[in-house]
């Protein structure tokens, strides 16, 4: 079991020293890409037929050595990193113009055993240190955008840095109160009271920040508009993700607080309407889909507000019906995100070559020009508005019926409006792309074939996983609070 | 108040602190050096909390504070990188280049 | 009486942080921080983590220092005059952050008092039996072995992604005036073979008392920019040895969870016949590569050379840095 849980970590470490030293990189890194899915579907498989996977290298056990542990949230959000991780390294292949040089390979792959790192720990320091890594690689990343790229990726990283610190303070205060660092054993030691409550407040504090909740978010629209194509889907689909499981794994363990509740949805509401208007506001194509990022991230975490009957045994079965609902729907909208964003983004910078220029303007044209790019992003931002088949429509629907069972109106009401801003977004675009060529003489860069699959495959992903999404929740549900 | 507990109500100050100069300062290099004194209140937390008063302090948080020390000065080393690019960036936009620097 | 003298380090510390933060140049910023740094040193020795008091005098002071001191001597366009923002507007904030601060402290002191007993990880940690017998080499290398693996793949992204921003993904485009005063010079030659004495000492010191790779190459850092900036270039690694010697501690940590799996069946498990071996021989990679990252983390601060038109705007004669390590 151990195996499943510690080579998808080790295995891209090894393949960053690989990369960073040896001249192979195209070759070492689809390996290691290839590789990370075959592990992530066989740690699917075995999550579902086995439940929670557990491991402790060295053999030590709990409390005193770390804890591994992989629920369904981890196994399906390391299938969807394991996915985009491949189409990402696949259009790098095609198009290296669009990487960021050969330092791209070996961040990469550091950034990815990070996410899998904070996906396989039961440990609370172990996630400390993963959640680092992740951070130190998507910096780097960012970096490599050039001139315009490097002020954005410091305030990442201080931001980001802060936000650890606050999640180390709380880690020590549950060391403090429980004697353990292992979640697990944590979670029935910290009665209800102020060391729970700052517990709470100071991990969604930190790891809000970490995941680009509003509003301190302001960093990340820059990054996205300088950053490589290839950063950005790693960054939105992958990185921030890895932050949410996280709070949403720290949340449910222990119980959840009814004020932090509150100020949550607050901001989650309005990170959804703030971003979703942002978003459509701009006139840069990367900006407009990095500020539906805040958006989305805005949709996950009223998970936690919504869901939070769920974690209390004491509540009516409505109240908890609707939660789970809720909890189930928030989380396939992060699966779909991942998947519908990290499309978005390879196509949206795709599209920019095309189009010769970053604004959404001097995108007319490009739908006769490049047609299965903007089929891309077109398909890809209807998974994102909710629209059905796709997996967003599964999820969100998902999420309004919770909110509808539980009697959270405001929710509904955020719900909808924040999904007809993100399909104005789309169809903005969408409209632009479609308008005839206004120079169609002009000699124009073409994309090559290898470019297109990618983002294209992902964005089918998207919609196709909404059809027949039970298994997703079965998934989902494995080893989670809220499912008893 | 026991050594610990001075020492841990004097690291979350420090912490918190060195968190707020960090979010009010324009000055890249400022920021640095805040995000370093709030890392140093972090541990102070780490390690009092752990502390039983005088004697030695728990072996496993001692473990813990040298991780988070080397992972700071990582974080630092990386962030100063950034820094002297982000300020050449700006004195090449500026192109006045009368900066003279401190040296 | 040792209660009067808690307190007054304590207002210290605290006086030195807030100086640290309004210091008016950012110069002055710095050296009130490594102020702030002997302080702490006293704090953890005060706590009875001598570890982490050597690693504070090593790393976050040693380094970190090195580091700031380095970013602030180099530093070309002059520090943004933050004295108009100084009045309210910057204490404000301050004010409030400290009453916070007291207010989370509270509940800190009490999460401490009704506790689970603080230190029953410890004392599993100290009975525990490990194949070195300082307790604390013990967490790091063998109980929470991944832990360190991680942090060492954190130190080894960073260094990356300094490299990244220069030429190459190298530091051999990096100017280093030499300072070849006689007396630097003959201090170099002095110091250098000491800290490498020392380097060893800490290493092997770190398996039955404080000490260990990380100290150690805190210090192998000092030595290599002590040569580099004095001339010897030759001896450090910056060009095409340098990203081999920056991965080779996470190599190391690697092939030790590699090996551990194939010939004892589980991931990083070490065993007493050899086990003790495989720590030393992991903690010399790890001081080399800690070494390398560090030393290289602080030279990649500096601009590459220019490579078409020789204008180098005030770029001449940054300071060479003195930061001997103590």
């Amino acid at each position: 079991m151990a195996d499943l849980l510690l080579l998808p970590v080790l295995l891209p470490l090894a393949g960053a020293v690989a990369t960073a030293v040896l001249p192979w990189r195209r070759t070492v890194g689809l390996t290691v890409a290839a590789a990370q899915l075959g592990f992530a579907v066989a740690a699917v498989v075995a999550v579902l037929r086995d439940g929670p996977l557990r491991g402790s290298p060295g053999g030590w056990e709990p409390p005193l050595g770390i804890a591994l542990r992989l629920d369904g949230l981890g196994a399906a959000v390391g299938l969807l990193a394991a996915v985009v991780v491949l189409a990402v390294l696949g259009h790098a292949v095609a198009r290296p113009a669009a990487a960021g040089g050969p330092s791209a390979w070996p961040l990469t792959l550091v950034t990815v055993a990070g996410l899998q790192a904070v996906l396989v720990s039961g440990d609370l320091f172990t996630t400390y240190v993963a959640l680092e890594l992740m951070t130190v690689g998507a910096v780097g990343l960012v970096a490599l955008g050039g001139r315009r790229a490097l002020a954005p990726a410091l305030r990442y990283l201080c931001v980001a840095v802060l936000g650890s610190f606050a999640f180390l303070v709380a880690v020590a205060l549950v060391h403090a109160r429980t004697g353990t660092l292992t979640l697990e054993l944590a979670a029935g030691a910290l009665p209800p009271g102020p060391a729970l409550g700052t517990v709470l407040a100071l991990a969604t504090v930190g790891l809000g920040v970490k995941a680009v909740l509003a509003p301190l978010h302001a960093w990340l629209p820059d990054a996205h508009a300088a950053a490589p194509t290839t950063v950005s889907p790693l960054l939105s689909a992958l990185v921030v993700k890895g932050s949410l499981v996280v709070l949403v794994r720290l949340w449910s363990a222990l119980g959840g607080h009814a004020g932090l509740a509150v100020v949550l949805a607050v901001l989650g509401s309005g990170a959804v309407l703030w971003g979703g208007v942002l978003a459509l506001r701009q006139d840069r194509l990367k900006r407009l889909v990095a500020y539906s990022t805040v958006a989305q991230v805005g949709y996950l975490v009223l998970l936690l507000p919504l869901a939070l009957p769920a974690l209390d045994p004491a509540a009516p079965d409505g109240a908890r019906t609707g939660a789970l609902l809720a909890w189930e729907g928030a989380l396939l909208l992060l699966l779909a995100h991942g998947l519908a964003k990290a499309a978005l983004f390879l196509a949206a910078g795709t599209l920019v070559g095309v189009a010769g220029g970053d604004r959404v303007a001097d995108l007319a044209g490009t739908a006769t020009r490049a047609p299965m790019v903007v089929l891309t992003f077109g398909v890809a931002g209807a998974c994102l508005a909710g629209l059905p088949p796709s997996l967003g429509f599964t999820g969100k629907w998902r999420m309004l019926e919770g909110a509808v069972t539980s009697g959270a109106w405001w929710a509904v009401a955020v719900l909808l409006v924040g999904g007809l801003l993100t399909a104005s977004a789309t169809a903005r675009v969408l409209g632009v792309a479609l308008r005839p060529d206004p120079d169609p003489a002009a000699a124009r860069r073409g994309v090559p074939a290898g470019a297109r699959w990618p983002a294209l495959t992902l964005a089918v992903l998207a919609v196709g996983t909404g059809v027949g999404s039970a298994w997703l929740v079965d998934l989902l549900l494995v080893g989670a609070v809220p499912a008893g | 108040m026991s050594a610990p507990d001075t020492f841990l109500v004097l690291g979350a100050v420090v912490t918190l602190l060195g968190a707020a100069r960090l979010l009010t300062t324009r000055d890249h290099l400022r920021q640095i050096i805040a995000l370093n004194v709030a890392g140093a209140g972090t541990l102070l937390v780490l390690v009092a909390l752990g502390s039983e008063g005088t004697g030695t302090a728990d072996p496993v948080l001692q473990a813990l504070a040298l991780t988070g020390i080397v992972i700071t000065v990582a974080v630092t080393g990386l962030a100063l990188v950034l820094v002297r690019r982000v300020d050449a960036a700006a004195a090449d936009a500026d192109a006045d280049g009368d900066g003279d620097g401190h040296g | 009486m040792t209660a009067l003298l808690d307190v007054l380090l304590a207002a210290a510390v605290l006086v030195a942080a807030v100086a640290t933060l309004l210091a008016p140049r950012a110069g002055s910023g710095v050296l009130l921080f490594l102020v702030l740094g002997l302080l702490l040193v006293l704090v953890w020795a005060r706590l009875g983590a001598p570890d982490v008091a050597l690693a504070e005098a090593a790393i976050a002071s040693g380094a970190t220092g090195a580091l700031l001191v380095s970013a602030v001597t180099g530093r070309r366009p002059p520090a943004e005059p933050d004295r108009a923002r100084r009045s309210w507007a910057a204490l404000l904030p301050l004010g409030a952050a400290a009453a916070a601060g007291a207010l989370l402290g509270g509940v800190l002191v009490r999460a401490r008092r009704d506790g689970a007993g603080p230190g029953r990880l410890g004392d599993l940690a100290r009975e525990a039996d490990g194949v070195v017998s300082h307790p604390v080499t013990t967490v790091l290398l063998d109980l929470r072995a991944l832990d360190t693996l991680l942090e060492i793949a954190v130190l080894t992204a960073a260094v990356l992604a300094a490299l990244a921003l220069h030429r190459d993904g190298t530091l051999a485009a990096v100017a280093l005036p030499a300072d070849t005063r006689p007396v630097l010079r003959g201090f170099v030659h002095l110091a250098v073979p000491l800290v490498l004495l020392l380097v060893g000492w800490f290493l092997v010191a770190g398996s039955s008392r404080p000490g260990g790779a990380f100290q150690a190459g805190a210090l192998l850092a000092g030595a290599a920019l002590l040569l580099a900036l004095t001339g010897r270039r030759d001896l450090v690694p910056t060009g095409r040895w340098l990203p081999p010697a920056v991965v080779v501690g996470l190599a190391g940590f690697l092939a030790l969870a590699g090996g551990t799996r194939l010939l004892a069946g589980t991931w990083l498990a070490l065993a007493p016949p050899w086990g003790a071996a495989a720590v030393l021989a992991l903690e010399a990679v790890l001081v080399v590569a800690i070494g390398a990252g560090l030393a290289a983390l602080v030279l990649a601060a500096r601009p590459d050379r220019r490579v078409a038109a020789p204008t180098p705007p005030a770029d001449a004669a940054p300071a060479p840095d003195r930061q001997a390590p103590r």
